[in-house]
C-alpha cells in the first residue's frame, strides 16, 4: 500500500493511529511502511495474541501470510491503520516494511527451507464444551479467549442434531468418548461436579433417545469422524484423542464399565474392535479395572496408574520441508524446538498403536511415545496433541486455571494455535 | 592369637556390610537415586531382612517412580524375618503401589495381629489407597481400623481430612471434634482445615458444633466464627467455657488473638481489646498491665473509646505500673483525648508529660495534638504547636497545615522538603501524589482548596469531594483541573457514588492534561468494569492505550482489557 493511493479519509484515520503504535513500528517508519512483519522469533511480545491478531486481520478481508519457517513463523500483512490499532491494544510487536524490504525477504524464503502460505479466510470455530463446570481448565479455550479467537460452543445435542455442518474447526478437549465419566465414578463418587456432569450426561442421552451415556456418545464420535471425512479440521487434546478413536473402533462392542451402561466390559472386548474405523490409532489394549482412570495402552504416560506412571520428559518438535510439506510445517511453527512436558489422563500416545501413516509432529527422543501427530480422512485432517495444559505439567482437578498473561510467549500454547490457522491457509497452495 | 584372628575373619565381613550401607546413604544423600537402588539391593542380597536397608531402598526409588518395583526384595524380607513391624510399613505402601490389593489387604492384616492396639497399619492402609485417589477405599480402611481397634475416635484425624477432600466439611468437623477430644492439639490443625469451609457449608459446620456442646466444640466455633468474620460472636462463645485456671484461661485466649491479630477491621480490634482485658483480667503485676494497655489500644483502634478510656482508668489506678507503660499508657491517652475532640485538655496533658517523656515521644505527641487542633479547626493553635518541629515529620505537618490554610505556595516548599522519608511509606506516597497535584496549580493561595484538603483530613468526603469538583470545574484542566477532578472522582467512587465518580473522572480525560487522562481512564475503565459494565469500560482501556502508549499504566491497562473482555481468569 503506498500513502499516494489512499483517500484522504484513510489517510488521516492512519495519521490518527501514528502516534499510538508501538515505538518499534516508528524506529522503522511504519508511516511510510507498506507491510507490517509480526515477527514470530523472540523478538515477539505477545506470541500468543499475535495469533489472533492475524486471525482478526484474515476476518476483516485483510490478505495475510504465514511465513513459515521464517523468524519462527512471522506473519505478514499488508499495512493497515485497523491492523495497527489492534496490534497495540495488544502489545504486539510489529515492525513496519518496505516493499523492497518485502522483496528481500521473499528472495530469502525463495532459497531457504521456508514458504509464504497465504491465508485468506477465518475458519468457523467450533469448541466441544460441556454445559457443566467440570473442575479442570481447557488449554484450547483459554488460548483461543487469550488470543481474542472467536468460537461457538457445542456439545451433544448440536453434534448430533446438527452434525457440525456450519463448521470448519471442531476442538476437543478432557472429553471421555467412551461415555465413562473420564473413569472417576468410583474414585469421586459423592463429589458434586461428578454427579452434575453424570446427571446432565444421562438427561441428553435419554433427550436424544440413546439406551445410555456411551451409546450417546458413540453417536457423537461418529458424527465427528464424519465432519473430518467432510473435510473438517479437528484438533484434540488430552483424553479426547485416545477415547475418541476408542469409541469409533468400539462401534459394535461395549467397553463400558457397568457404572456407565449397566453391564460390564464385554468379555474379549480388545479383540473385537474395529480399528478400521478409528483416526489415529490401531491395535490397542483396554484397561480392564474400571477404577483405574486409564483407558489403554495408547497413552504412554499413564499418568493415573500408580504402577505404570512414566515421568514427564521434553519433547521435540520435527522439522518439515516448508515448500513440500506446508501443512506438518504450519503445524510445528514455533521459537522453540524443545517444549517440557505436561501431563493428561491421555499424555502421549505409543508408537505402537499408532496407524501407519501417522504424520508425527513432534516426540520425546527414545522414548516409545510420541506428543503430537497429525493424519487425514477423507477430505478433512486431524492433529492430536497429548496432555491437558502446556503451562500447568501436573494439572490436578480442582486446580485453577491458567493464567496466560503469564505465559504469553508459551511455545506449547502455540502449537494449539497453529491449529486454528492453519485451516486458513489457501488450499491451492496445500501439497499434502 | 587365634581369638584375634577370629575377630578379624568376623569383624571384616561386617565393616564391608557397613560401608556398604554407608556408600549407599551416601549415594541417595547426594540425589544418585538410581546408583542408591543398586547399592541397596547390594546390601540385601547379603542381609535380606536389613530394615534400613529396605527403608533406603524405598526412599530411593520413590522420587524415580518405581515404588513397585521392590515387591522381590520386601516378599523375600518378610519371608525372613515375618515379625519385623518396620517391613509391613514399606509392605502397604509398596503394595499399593503396585495396585496388588490381596497382598496389601493381607500385609495389612498380618501387621495388626503383631500390634493389635495400633492404629499405624490402618492409617497406612488408607494412605496407601488415598495416593491412588481411592477415596471410597480409603474411608473404607479408616472405618475398619476404627471398628477393629474398638475405639470411636480411632482414626478421626484422616477422616476428618478425608472427608475435608471431598467438600464434606460438617463430617470434617464431627471427626475433628472425636480427634480434639482425644488429642486437644489438634485444635489448630481442626481449624487449618475447617478454615476454608465455603460459605453455604459453614451454617453446617457450626450445627454440628453447637449440637456437640462440649467445651472442645464451643473453643472451636469460637474460633472458626473469628476466621469466618463474626470475631465478637466468637469471643461471646469462648468467654463462655473459659477453665477456671487462669494460665489455661489465658492459654485460650492467646490463640484466639491469634486469629484476629492483622485484620484492621474495627470488629476484629474490638475483638481483641476484649480478648486482652479478659487476659488481663487473669493475670498479675506488669503482665496485666501491660495487657490492660494493649486492650486500650486495640479498643481505640475498633473505635470503642468508652472501653479504652476504662482501661487506662484502670491503668493509671494501679500503682505497680512502670515508669516505661506509664509513658506508653500516656500516649494512648493523649490519643484517645485528640479523637474525642477533646483538645484543651489533650494539650494540658502534653505540659504535663514534658520530663517525663523522651524528647522523641514528645515530638510524635505533640503533632497528634497540632493535628488535632486543626481538624478542630484552629489551624493557628496548630501552628503554634508544630512551630518549633524541625524533624521531616515536623515539616511534613507544616507543609499539610499551609495547605489547609489554603497558602499552596508554603505548603509545595514545606512538602518538598520534608522529602521522602517522613512517616510511613504510605503517608510518603500521599505525600508525593499531593505534591503532584499541587504543582500545575499556579496560585500562590487558593484558600477553597485547603478547606477541601479540612474537610477530608476531619473525614468529611461528601464535603471534600464536593469542593474538589468544583475548584476542579472551575480551573483549566492543565492547571490542575485535572487533577483535581480525579481526586474527587476517586472519593467519589470510595464512597459508594458510581454516578458522580463516572461524570468526574470523565471530566478529568483531557488532552491538554496528558499525566493525569491515562489514570483517570484507568480508574473510569475499573469503575465501570466493576459495575458490570465491563462492554463500557473496554473501549475506555482502548483509547487509554492507544492515546498515551508511553503510560506507565499501559501494562494495568492491558490487563484490566484482557480481564473486561472475558480473555483471562480474573
Amino acid at each position: 500500500m503506498c500513502l499516494g493511493c489512499v483517500s484522504r479519509r484513510d489517510f488521516l484515520r492512519v495519521a490518527a493511529v501514528v502516534p499510538t503504535i508501538p515505538s518499534v513500528m516508528r524506529v522503522r517508519g511504519w508511516a511510510r511502511a507498506d507491510w507490517l512483519l509480526i515477527p514470530m522469533d523472540d523478538a515477539q511480545a505477545e506470541h500468543l495474541k499475535a495469533y489472533g491478531h492475524t486471525f482478526r486481520a484474515i476476518q476483516r478481508g485483510v490478505k495475510a501470510e504465514w511465513l513459515l519457517n521464517y523468524r519462527g513463523g512471522s506473519f505478514l500483512l499488508p499495512s493497515d491503520a485497523a491492523v495497527a490499532r489492534d496490534a497495540a491494544l495488544n502489545g504486539i510487536t510489529v515492525e513496519g516494511l518496505s516493499d523492497a524490504a518485502v522483496t528481500q525477504i521473499r528472495g530469502e524464503i525463495a532459497t531457504s527451507n521456508m514458504d509464504a502460505v497465504p491465508l485468506e479466510k477465518a475458519p468457523k470455530v467450533a469448541v466441544y464444551v460441556p454445559p457443566f463446570a467440570a473442575p479442570w481448565d481447557d488449554a484450547v479455550t483459554m488460548a483461543l479467549n487469550y488470543a481474542g479467537i472467536e468460537y461457538d460452543k457445542l456439545w451433544d445435542i448440536e453434534v448430533v442434531e446438527q452434525g457440525l455442518k456450519t463448521y470448519d474447526w471442531l476442538h476437543l478437549h478432557h472429553e471421555d468418548f467412551t461415555g465413562q465419566y473420564s473413569k472417576f465414578y468410583l474414585n469421586y463418587a459423592g463429589a458434586p461436579w461428578l454427579a452434575e456432569m453424570v446427571a446432565k450426561n444421562r438427561e441428553v442421552a435419554r433427550q436424544l433417545g440413546y439406551a445410555n451415556v456411551p451409546a450417546l456418545k458413540k453417536a457423537v464420535a461418529q458424527k465427528i469422524s464424519a465432519f473430518v471425512e467432510r473435510g473438517g479440521f479437528l484438533f484434540a487434546m488430552c483424553t479426547a484423542t485416545e477415547t475418541l478413536d476408542l469409541a469409533l473402533a468400539a462401534e459394535n462392542v461395549d467397553i463400558a464399565a457397568s457404572y456407565a451402561d449397566g453391564t460390564p466390559m464385554e468379555p474379549n472386548a480388545g479383540a473385537r474392535l474395529d480399528w478400521s474405523k478409528s483416526l489415529a490409532f490401531q491395535n490397542a489394549t483396554l484397561e480392564l479395572s474400571p477404577t483405574t482412570p486409564v483407558y489403554s495402552d495408547i497413552d504412554g504416560h499413564q499418568v493415573n496408574s500408580a504402577d505404570r506412571r512414566q515421568q514427564l520428559g521434553t519433547f521435540t518438535i520435527f522439522g518439515f520441508s516448508a515448500k513440500i510439506d506446508p501443512v506438518p510445517t504450519m503445524l510445528v511453527q514455533n521459537h522453540r524446538d524443545v517444549i517440557p512436558d505436561f501431563y493428561g489422563l491421555t499424555t502421549s500416545f505409543t508408537r505402537k498403536t499408532l496407524k501407519p501413516g501417522v504424520t508425527v509432529l513432534a516426540d520425546e527422543t527414545g522414548a516409545p511415545w510420541v506428543k503430537y501427530i497429525h493424519g487425514e480422512k477423507g477430505q478433512g485432517t486431524w492433529t492430536f496433541y497429548g496432555g491437558h495444559d502446556p503451562e500447568d505439567p501436573q494439572h490436578q482437578i480442582g486446580d485453577a486455571p491458567t493464567d496466560l498473561t503469564l505465559h504469553p510467549h508459551s511455545p506449547g500454547y502455540r502449537l494449539i494455535l497453529n491449529n486454528v490457522l492453519f485451516p486458513a491457509a489457501k488450499k491451492k497452495e496445500l501439497k499434502t | 592369637m587365634r581369638l584375634a584372628v577370629a575377630l578379624l575373619l568376623v569383624a571384616g565381613p561386617l565393616a564391608a556390610q557397613a560401608d556398604s550401607l554407608n556408600r549407599a546413604f551416601d549415594l541417595e544423600r547426594r540425589g544418585n537415586y538410581g546408583a542408591a537402588v543398586i547399592a541397596y539391593r547390594a546390601v540385601l542380597k547379603n542381609r535380606p531382612a536389613d530394615v534400613s536397608a529396605i527403608l533406603g531402598l524405598e526412599r530411593s526409588l520413590q522420587p524415580l517412580n518405581r515404588t513397585a518395583e521392590m515387591v522381590p526384595e520386601l516378599s523375600t524380607a518378610l519371608a525372613v524375618n515375618p515379625s519385623a513391624t518396620a517391613l509391613y510399613g514399606v509392605a502397604v505402601r509398596t503394595y499399593g503401589a503396585a495396585g496388588m490389593s490381596d497382598s496389601l489387604r493381607r500385609a495389612v492384616d498380618r501387621w495388626a495381629q503383631l500390634a493389635p492396639a495400633d492404629e499405624t497399619p490402618y492409617r497406612e492402609w488408607g494412605n496407601a489407597l488415598l495416593a491412588r485417589r481411592d477415596r471410597t477405599g480409603a474411608r473404607s480402611a479408616y472405618l475398619a481400623g476404627r471398628q477393629q481397634l474398638g475405639q470411636p475416635t480411632a482414626l478421626a484425624p484422616e477422616l476428618a481430612q478425608l472427608a475435608v477432600l471431598e467438600g464434606d466439611y460438617a463430617t470434617a468437623a464431627r471427626e475433628w471434634l472425636l480427634a480434639i477430644r482425644k488429642l486437644p492439639g489438634y485444635r489448630s490443625g481442626a481449624v487449618v482445615t475447617l478454615r476454608p469451609t465455603p460459605d453455604a457449608q459453614r451454617a453446617a459446620v457450626l450445627k454440628v458444633l453447637q449440637d456437640d456442646g462440649s467445651p472442645d466444640a464451643q473453643r472451636l466455633d469460637a474460633e472458626l466464627r473469628a476466621r469466618w468474620g463474626d470475631p465478637i460472636g466468637g469471643f461471646e462463645r469462648l468467654v463462655l467455657v473459659l477453665p477456671a485456671d487462669p494460665v489455661e484461661s489465658r492459654d485460650l485466649l492467646r490463640q484466639f488473638t491469634e486469629a484476629l491479630r492483622g485484620n484492621p477491621a474495627p470488629a476484629y480490634r474490638q475483638a481483641m481489646g476484649r480478648a486482652l482485658e479478659a487476659m488481663a483480667q487473669r493475670s498479675n503485676g506488669a503482665q496485666r498491665s501491660r495487657l490492660q494497655l494493649d486492650a486500650a489500644q486495640a479498643y481505640l483502634d475498633g473505635g470503642d473509646r468508652a472501653s479504652a478510656r476504662r482501661m487506662l482508668a484502670s491503668l493509671a489506678g494501679d500503682g505497680s505500673t512502670s515508669a516505661a507503660l506509664s509513658a506508653s499508657a500516656s500516649g494512648t491517652l493523649l490519643r484517645l483525648l485528640v479523637d474525642e475532640g477533646k483538645m484543651d485538655e489533650a494539650e494540658r496533658s502534653l505540659g504535663q508529660y514534658r520530663g517525663v517523656l523522651s524528647a522523641q515521644e514528645m515530638a510524635m505527641l505533640t503533632r497528634r495534638v497540632a493535628m488535632g487542633w486543626a481538624r478542630a479547626g484552629k489551624l493557628d493553635r496548630a501552628e503554634a504547636l508544630a512551630a518549633t518541629d524541625s524533624s521531616v515529620e515536623g515539616l511534613a505537618l507544616r507543609g499539610q497545615l499551609r495547605l489547609f490554610q489554603g497558602d499552596i505556595a508554603d505548603a509545595v516548599e514545606l512538602l518538598r522538603a520534608a522529602g521522602p522519608y517522613a512517616g510511613t511509606r504510605e503517608q510518603a506516597t500521599a505525600r508525593t501524589s499531593l505534591l503532584a497535584l499541587l504543582q500545575p496549580i499556579e496560585e500562590d493561595s487558593l484558600p477553597a482548596l485547603g478547606m477541601a484538603f479540612l474537610a477530608l483530613e476531619r473525614g468529611d468526603t461528601t464535603s471534600a469531594a464536593a469542593g474538589l469538583a468544583s475548584l476542579g470545574a472551575g480551573r483549566p484542566r492543565n492547571r490542575g483541573g485535572a487533577e483535581l477532578l480525579l481526586l474527587a472522582g476517586r472519593l467519589e467512587a470510595a464512597r459508594g457514588q458510581a454516578p458522580a465518580a463516572e461524570k468526574l473522572f470523565r471530566a478529568a480525560v483531557d488532552t491538554t492534561a496528558p499525566a493525569t487522562a491515562p489514570a483517570a481512564l484507568l480508574e473510569l475503565g475499573r469503575l465501570l468494569a466493576g459495575s458490570g459494565r465491563g462492554g463500557e469500560a473496554v473501549p475506555v482501556f482502548e483509547q487509554l492505550i492507544l492515546d498515551y502508549p508511553r503510560s506507565a499504566l499501559v501494562p494495568q491497562a492491558r490487563r484490566a482489557l484482557d480481564e473486561a473482555k472475558g480473555a483471562v481468569p480474573q
